[in-house]
């Protein structure tokens, strides 16, 4: 019973980070339909900001989360204007939109390159090997309080898709983008804000994950591979699937040690994305929250 | 006087031609210089340790080349390095190094670094005939080949695995550690952790029964969540944990093991735990105690011998700066190809081969000897030394004894609080 509850402790924790991960490259897919493959970029991104500020201005990285947020943001809104915009729309600019935003992560990583070097770098706080007793099982500090920021990340994105007049805009575009035109709502200045969001969204997850890992200037791409599988898994485009599915995936991948090895356990989520996309290629869930 | 033969003195004549258009020819091919070639990862994942090579391969062609050159037959020659990113991928390695052999007609090849660009990039020089001495590919595999032209003077992974089996050993015998001891083995899925496994394994195999593997396994590199790899080891119960683990993993890793409340009487990640980095990423609080096996240390060089004079030029050139097991091995690598060609008295490719193979070498590694063996495929043997991070922010070597600048400690102290 003991270990159960250890793993299902571990599995809950992995969820958070995994969705946190994932809810940028969902919302970004939702309404564009561009898979960002920037966002691996903007995770290490993240990370090294969240490190910066931690390293040379003493701000805890929890309280650095607005900044990096706003940092993110404003970097999304530059890429979605000087670049992503002028690509082909609809299925024409598919490649291009991969091509180009490949580009972009690589070049970032060699900034990343430049200005740090190669070496790996962690985030230490008072706090990052502390812990607290739950169900008699030890819980990282740092890992509780991404799942806290997983939880809540969602809640509030789903309170500005459905409250504000900006989320309203969001969805609608994310339903039918020329009607939107025909009626007045400004689409581009809708893409811009919701790729801002999807990148700051990447820039908190890359903050979150600081706290966590260490990290050099090629970090990021296989926070990415998780992201697709938990987008897929959860319908491409779906805030609330992507949760959900962060927990399946971290769930099947934790409990899978009980019957595999441990270095196949990673493979699972692997092996469940191609299981999806065969019988329900819509996802787990198999509807989208945005449309 | 009889006449020679009209076809004779012609063959004579055209004999004297051939050897007056030859003189010249000949005076031009002997050799100028040495020329070395290397691809090293200067940028990509490992553009770090990539840094660390090329110091090594600097410091010495400048101590040759200071020294008037390199000792060829009856002529000091210089030494030219030819030192070229292969961006850390497999391909471009093989690429520049095949340039580098037919394109640049290097005379010889210095290894890259990490065990899969070797093991890639060796066969440029295996093809073409060419020496290749490394000091960046630790796995074993990378020997088995039957390869006759790669030497490495970097240890297998394997003697780690060892190496800490004897200094538990010893520690057990003392009377420190139970008898039997339960371990829990738990290694990255490399070429790296496979070696290391196998150096436990056949440990315990041979301990008529002082030791026990009770968990034995394996993850992926670059892990997110080792929760669940913890939890199987707390629940066995075991005494001594002994992983291998790359930088990020380490760290990944320790900071559960740490949050999770565990605390094994001997507690090891291999080759990694006294680096300047992993310290400030864990806090020292929580690395105390933990032990490591490394190819070479500084430390080495506070009696006197090669490891003191390399120290002392390294920080001739890099002052305030301690080299690490990187530098020396690359330092060492050239200086045993070096040492080859001026026993081989010229540049012939074979000829310093078969110095190279029967090369035995006054040196800065652990044991003072270098040679590569040929039932080990050209790989030095030497043995690593084991560190121990101690409360007071140093990390000596407990091991072995003749190398040991610390009293090690056993058990971990930080269990019994």
């Amino acid at each position: 019973m003991e270990r159960f509850v250890d793993l299902a402790v571990s599995a809950i924790l992995l969820a958070g980070l995994y969705a946190t991960m994932a809810y940028g490259l969902g919302l970004i897919y939702g309404v564009l339909r561009v898979v960002n493959l920037a966002h691996g970029g903007v995770i290490m991104a993240g990370a090294y900001l969240g490190w910066v500020l931690h390293g040379s201005l003493g701000i805890d990285p929890y309280l650095s989360i607005p900044l990096v947020v706003l940092l993110s943001f404003g970097l999304g809104m530059a890429m979605y204007r000087v670049l992503v915009r002028h690509l082909p729309r609809g299925a024409a600019g598919g490649p291009a939109s991969l091509l180009l935003l490949f580009g972009v992560w690589l070049v970032l990583r060699n900034v990343a390159y430049l200005l740090f070097t190669g070496n790996d770098q962690a985030i230490r706080t008072s706090y990052s090997t502390r812990s607290l007793l739950v169900l008699g099982t030890h819980v990282s500090v740092n890992r509780l309080a991404v799942l806290v920021i997983a939880l809540v990340t969602p809640a509030l994105l789903q309170l500005l898709l459905r409250h504000s007049h900006v989320g309203r805009a969001i969805r609608a575009v994310a339903q039918n983008a020329d009607s939107c035109t025909l009626v007045g709502v400004d689409v581009e200045r809708i893409y811009t804000l919701t790729f801002g969001i999807g990148t700051a969204l990447a820039g908190l997850a890359g903050l979150l994950s600081a706290t966590i890992f260490s990290f050099n200037p090629g970090f990021g791409s296989g926070e990415l591979l998780k992201s697709f599988v938990v987008v897929v898994l959860g319908g491409l485009g779906s805030v609330l699937g992507t949760g959900v599915a962060a927990l399946v995936l971290a769930v099947v991948e934790v409990f899978a040690i009980l019957v595999l090895p441990s270095y196949l356990t990673s493979a699972v989520g692997f092996v469940m994305l191609v299981l999806v996309l065969v019988f329900r290629p819509g996802g787990l869930f198999g509807h989208r929250v945005l449309g | 006087m009889a006449r020679r033969p009209a076809p004779l003195r012609r063959a004579l004549a055209a004999l004297a031609g051939l050897a007056l258009l030859s003189a010249p020819a000949a005076r031009a091919a002997e050799p100028t210089r040495v020329h070395l070639g290397a691809t090293l990862p200067l940028t990509g994942a490992e553009a770090r340790v990539g840094g660390f090579f090329k110091e090594g391969y600097e410091l010495a062609v400048e101590e040759v080349n200071k020294a008037g050159g390199l000792q060829v037959g009856a002529r000091k020659l210089p030494v030219a390095l030819t030192l070229l990113d292969d961006t850390s991928t497999q391909a471009t390695a093989v690429s520049l190094a095949d340039r580098l052999v037919n394109s640049d007609k290097v005379d010889f090849l210095l290894g890259t670094y990490a065990s899969h660009l070797i093991e890639a990039q060796s066969t440029v020089g295996e093809q073409n005939k060419v020496p290749y001495v490394n000091g960046g590919g630790g796995a074993t595999k990378i020997y088995k080949r039957g390869f006759k032209y790669l030497f490495g003077t970097i240890a297998p992974v394997e003697l780690l695995g060892t190496t800490l089996m004897q200094w538990i050993d010893v520690q057990q015998k003392a009377g420190r550690l139970p008898r039997p001891a339960k371990i829990a083995l738990v290694w990255e899925n490399t070429a790296h952790g496979k070696d290391f496994k196998k150096g436990i394994s056949d440990f315990v195999a041979q301990s008529g029964g002082a030791y026990t593997i009770a968990v034995d396994e394996s993850f992926a590199l670059d892990g997110k969540d080792f929760g669940a790899l913890l939890g199987k080891v707390k629940a066995a119960g075991v005494d001594l944990f002994l992983a291998d683990a790359h930088l990020p993993d380490y760290i990944t890793m320790h900071r559960q093991y740490v949050a999770a409340g565990l605390c094994h009487k001997v507690v090891s990640y291999g080759a990694r735990g006294s680096e300047k980095a992993a310290i400030e990423a864990l806090g020292q609080e929580n690395v105390n105690y933990v032990l490591s096996g490394v190819w070479w240390s500084p430390q080495l060089g506070q009696k006197p011998g090669p490891a003191q004079d390399f120290v002392k030029l390294f920080q001739g050139k890099y002052p305030g700066r301690q080299p690490e097991w990187f530098q020396a091995l690359a330092y060492e690598s050239a200086r045993a190809l070096f040492a080859a060609i001026s026993q081989a008295g010229s540049l012939d490719r074979e000829a310093v081969r078969q110095r190279l193979s029967g090369l035995e070498m006054r040196s800065l590694l652990p044991g003072g000897t270098l040679r590569f063996p040929a039932n080990l495929g050209n790989q030095a043997q030497n043995a690593f030394v084991v560190q121990q991070n101690l409360p007071d922010r140093t990390s000596p070597i407990v091991f072995p004894p003749d190398a040991a600048t610390g009293t090690a400690v056993a058990a971990n102290p930080r269990c019994a609080k």
